[in-house]
């Protein structure tokens, strides 16, 4: 399990944000911590509260925009949606990811390669 | 993505603080309330749901300062509050903020009105377009021959050569000083000019104001009668009258046309920055084509042409100079006996007008940056001082969680601030500095009046004291940062001892202080002595009560000899007739007025040690009465008489060096010596004078030989300069003297009236600002150093306040404690001059050529700078020893 303060944790949580925001559109940020855990099966369990800065950083990057609305059980909260640059910023981030994962699945898979 | 987007945010965030922390909070409050709403949903009580969501948040605390800092920018609000906070400490000890700040600027603003100077006078671009490409190709004199200066006049026929075939230059330009006489309107005047080719405008690259400047027809013999006016002519004496172009204007007695105006600030050439060797007036006032003549050179009529040249785009100065290089073998081929004669270098124009003062200067920067190091140890000293007393706020810091590097940060945010104080402070000196200096500063020096304090300036003060910052707020610093938590708290309970590294520490500051003191005190010292070792040398005459003036013959109406002769006899005979006056006489150049003509020798009978030495004398031509009226001492013959005259027995009087190089051993006089020319009879020796300074006081004398006025001379009478030995003061003298003069020809200008004594002056007035600047530093680095060994040593003997209570609880004598104290300064001291001694011999060796008379490492000079710093040292620690001497063992027992 990764540490919350682990340098590729930061940068992953990024893209699972952004990609949450594009599977369940308009969020709030117990709902999108909420829903990391649940996809990653329970693998990740993180401290709620490192997602707030995070969303702050995508906020100001300009990925995502914010606004206060109302949730499904009529509580007040503040929900963020990715915006465009946020869907261009997706899929270069989702890219990169994958060629470096298939970069690094080379080196550690035991007989390829060779 | 957008990493300004991204900052630019974060700006706003910093200044809008207050409206994040709330949304946070709000934000956060609303997290909990769908965590906990889920948690009901799935069964919990509510105080577990409660429990369980907050245990699942994890440190709200630190997800809000993660956030804060994110949201704004901490950098800068850590550092509005270290600056905050460095003010209120610097207001808190109003004493020792003073004196950081006064010293420290004190170094800055030094440092900084000298670098003004070497700004105005080596780093500006000079006026000139593309002045890179601008050379002077000076030919040298032979090698061997000793003028008092290398650079010597071009011929008209190698110029034109030069002018026709050389392929490396875009332009050449030949030009020549020569003086007018402004006459037809107003008062006669003298005005100080050049006889300029056609391509000395385009060389330059300066275009006129008005008008403009010479054609390569203007330029020819016979056509030659247009002039171009200097900016400050054209407006001082035509009021800027801008229809000038096409006026008449009589110069010397014949009509020119003004056909241009030049822009301001162009006066070139001035004299200061040619080589001493050409006679430049102080700068030029108009220009009129110098039409050499493509006949060959008449022996009689000498040129006296100086180049300036263009390279072509592309072309470097070493290219230049080779091919240069070739035409000198091409000259000397030419001619037999020109082997060595055409040697030239060919001098970019930058080098040639920072000329001579590029040393002295330059010494003056490496003093002033040694005052900016001893005022920043000083300061380092006193900083770290007060460090240590703030052992304990610092230690209370650190034990409420504050890392090593947030205090460093502090500690050098408070240096900075002090900094910063002072380069302001230091500005506003360096302007008083500037303004002093130019005011009191030599005229000698170029472009010393256009100093100022411009951008460049501002930005290396502001830089010096930036840095300044960094490395007096290191030391501290460091020393504050090292400190190990649990030690310094134990420590903090009882007033112990200063940590050895501090201790270290500031006893290598004091060190290098004394050091560096030293070098510069034996540089202000060596340049002190070699000063009034030059005001001693006898300049072989008697510059008191003596009035000169220049008269400058119009070509028309002296057109040759006898005219010229008539003329200065009656001047001579209305001058000594006149009350207050007691001689006169009449020379062609002053002694200290610059070089004057140098000739090749031929003396019947002679024969050289060398066979390739052509002899070479200056050649000077002189009036009965010169030498009583200036005070050269005869030393064996006569004078010359007014009984000799035209149609007697052509007679000479040399001066002791001639009569040394080429008699030595027997009696020139009645021995025979004329110039190289054979147009010129020999004359007949029948005088020897004392040798006399030509163009300093520090060269070797030359031979010389001095003809008479009325005899058959070489080459021309039209300049000369009147001598009077006056009764009084002799400035009163000079009405008398120009009622005289015109007597004799109301239209003849006198021009630069002085006093002869103030011209020995001026030759010394760089020395004297070097010696005076240097003196001045001298002073402030000893000062600088006596405060910081006093602080140094009263705040060691503080801190052993207790040591020495005990000591002499335990029946110490009270010089016991004396000598203890002085002890301590004294080995401080002692290693400071010891290193001091091995750096000041290797720097007096690089400023040799300043020195005059006194050897670079002068035993007497080391021996009083040394004793005079070992008496400073002792000063400074004889008062904090007296007070520790004075210690009552039950106080200092007591003392916490």
């Amino acid at each position: 399990m990764p540490s919350a303060k682990n340098d590729v944790w930061q940068g992953t949580l990024a893209l699972m944000i952004l990609k949450t925001l594009e599977a369940l559109g308009p969020l709030h940020g117990y709902g999108i911590a909420r829903r990391i855990e649940q996809t990653s099966g329970n693998r990740l369990a993180v401290n709620y509260g490192t997602i707030y800065p995070a969303l702050l950083k995508l906020d100001q990057e300009g990925y995502i925009a914010s606004e206060w609305g109302q949730s499904d059980n009529n509580r007040r909260a503040k929900f963020y949606k990715l915006t465009r640059a946020g869907h261009k910023q997706l899929r270069k981030e989702a890219q990169d990811w994958e060629q470096t994962t298939a970069i690094l699945a080379r080196f550690l898979t035991p007989d390829s390669g060779t | 993505m957008n990493p300004a987007r991204s900052w630019l945010s974060r700006f706003g965030g910093f200044f809008n603080k207050s409206t994040h922390d709330r949304e946070l909070a709000d934000e956060i409050e609303a997290h909990f309330q769908l965590h906990m709403d889920d948690n009901l949903r799935a069964g919990m009580s509510a105080a577990e749901a409660r429990r369980q969501a907050l245990l699942k948040f994890g440190g709200v605390e630190s997800a809000k300062e993660a956030y804060r800092d994110r949201a704004g920018l901490p950098f800068l609000e850590t550092l509005f509050h270290d600056v905050r906070f460095a003010f209120r400490m610097l207001r808190k000890n109003p004493a020792f903020t003073a004196v950081a700040i006064l010293t420290l600027a004190f170094g800055v603003g030094a440092s900084t009105a000298v670098f003004s100077l070497v700004n105005a006078v080596l780093l500006k671009p000079l006026p000139y377009p593309h002045s890179e490409q601008i050379v002077f190709p000076w030919r040298q004199s032979p090698q061997g021959l000793n003028l008092g200066y290398n650079e010597i006049p071009w011929g008209r026929t190698e110029f034109l050569t030069l002018a026709q075939e050389s392929k490396a230059f875009e332009s050449l330009g030949a030009f020549q000083s020569d003086s007018f006489n402004l006459t037809g309107s107003g008062d006669p005047v003298r005005l100080d000019g050049l006889r300029a080719s056609a391509g000395f405008f385009p060389s330059l690259g300066v275009s006129p104001l008005l008008g403009r400047t010479f054609t390569a027809d203007e330029d020819q013999p016979g056509h030659a009668h247009s002039v171009v006016l200097g900016y400050q002519l054209w407006r001082d004496r035509f009021g800027a009258d801008s229809t000038i172009l096409g006026r008449a204007l009589e110069l010397n007695g014949e009509g020119y046309t003004i056909i241009g105006v030049m822009p301001p600030g162009f006066d070139f050439p001035r004299a200061a920055e040619m080589p001493g060797g050409f006679t430049f007036a102080r700068e030029a006032q108009l220009w009129i084509p110098l039409a050499l003549s493509h006949a060959p050179r008449i022996p009689a009529e000498d040129d006296l042409l100086a180049i300036v040249g263009r390279l072509k785009p592309g072309v470097s100065i070493a290219q230049g100079q080779a091919e240069m290089d070739l035409f000198t073998h091409r000259f000397e081929a030419q001619g037999p006996g020109a082997k060595g004669w055409f040697n030239q270098r060919v001098t970019p124009l930058n080098r040639q007008i920072a000329g001579d003062t590029r040393h002295p200067l330059l010494l003056i920067l490496c003093a002033v940056g040694v005052v900016l190091l001893i005022a920043c140890s000083n300061v380092a000293s006193l900083l770290l001082t007060r460090s240590l007393g703030r052992k304990r706020e610092f230690t209370l810091r650190a034990a409420l969680g504050a890392n090593n590097h947030r205090l460093i940060r502090q500690l050098l945010t408070e240096s900075l601030l002090l900094a910063t104080f002072s380069g302001f402070l230091g500005i506003l000196l360096a302007g008083a500095i500037v303004h002093f200096i130019k005011i009191v500063g030599p005229s000698n020096i170029p472009r010393l009046g256009e100093t100022n304090l411009d951008l460049r300036v501002l930005f290396f003060a502001l830089a010096v004291s930036f840095f300044a910052g960094i490395l007096f707020g290191l030391a501290p610093a460091i020393a504050g940062g090292r400190k190990n938590l649990s030690e310094s708290l134990k420590e903090s309970g009882q007033r112990s001892g200063e940590s050895r590294a501090n201790a270290g520490l500031r006893n290598a500051l004091l060190v290098s202080e004394v050091a560096l003191a030293f070098v510069l005190v034996i540089a202000a010292g060596l340049l002190t002595q070699s000063f009034f070792h030059l005001l001693r040398v006898d300049p072989g005459f008697a510059p008191e009560r003596v009035l000169t003036f220049e008269l400058s013959l119009p070509a028309t109406k002296y057109p040759d000899q006898p005219h010229t002769t008539a003329l200065y006899q009656n001047a001579l005979q209305k001058l000594r007739s006149m009350p207050g006056i007691e001689s006169a006489g009449i020379i062609e150049t002053l002694p200290m007025g610059g070089a004057t003509e140098s000739t090749g020798i031929r003396i019947p009978g002679h024969i050289p040690a060398d066979k390739n030495e052509t002899p070479y004398a200056n050649y000077t031509i002189a009036s009965p009465g010169y030498f009583s009226t200036v005070g050269t001492p005869l030393l064996r013959g006569r004078d010359f008489l007014d009984s000799d005259t035209a149609d007697s027995l052509p007679v000479t009087i040399i001066n002791s060096a001639m009569a040394k190089k080429f008699w030595p051993g027997s009696d020139p006089i009645g021995k025979q010596v004329g110039p190289g020319s054979p147009l010129y009879p020999a004359a007949t020796i029948i005088g020897i004078v004392a040798n006399t300074k030509r163009l300093s006081l520090r060269e070797e004398p030359a031979p010389e030989m001095f003809v008479l006025y009325n005899q058959k001379v070489w080459p021309s009478l039209l300049t000369m300069d009147v001598v009077l030995r006056t009764k009084a003061d002799p400035a009163s003298a000079s009405t008398a003297a120009r009622h005289a003069i015109h007597s004799v020809d109301p239209d003849l200008p006198l021009a630069k009236i002085a006093a002869l004594e103030t011209l020995v002056d001026d030759s010394v007035t760089q020395q004297r600002f070097a010696m005076l600047v240097l003196g001045a530093f001298g002073a402030l680095a000893l000062l600088l150093a006596s405060i910081g060994m006093y602080g140094v040593i009263s705040y060691s003997t503080m801190q052993r306040t207790q040591e020495i209570g005990i000591r002499m609880a335990l029946g110490a004598q009270r010089r016991t404690i004396l000598a203890m104290v002085l002890n301590h300064g004294g080995r401080l001291a002692g290693l400071g001059i010891a290193i001091g001694i091995v750096a000041a011999i290797a720097m007096a060796r690089l400023m040799s050529s300043f020195l005059y008379g006194v050897q670079p490492a002068d035993p007497a000079t080391f021996a009083a700078v040394a004793l005079l710093l070992c008496v400073v040292a002792l000063l400074a620690c004889y008062v904090p020893a007296r007070r520790a001497m004075r210690v009552d063992p039950m106080v200092a027992l007591r003392y916490e």
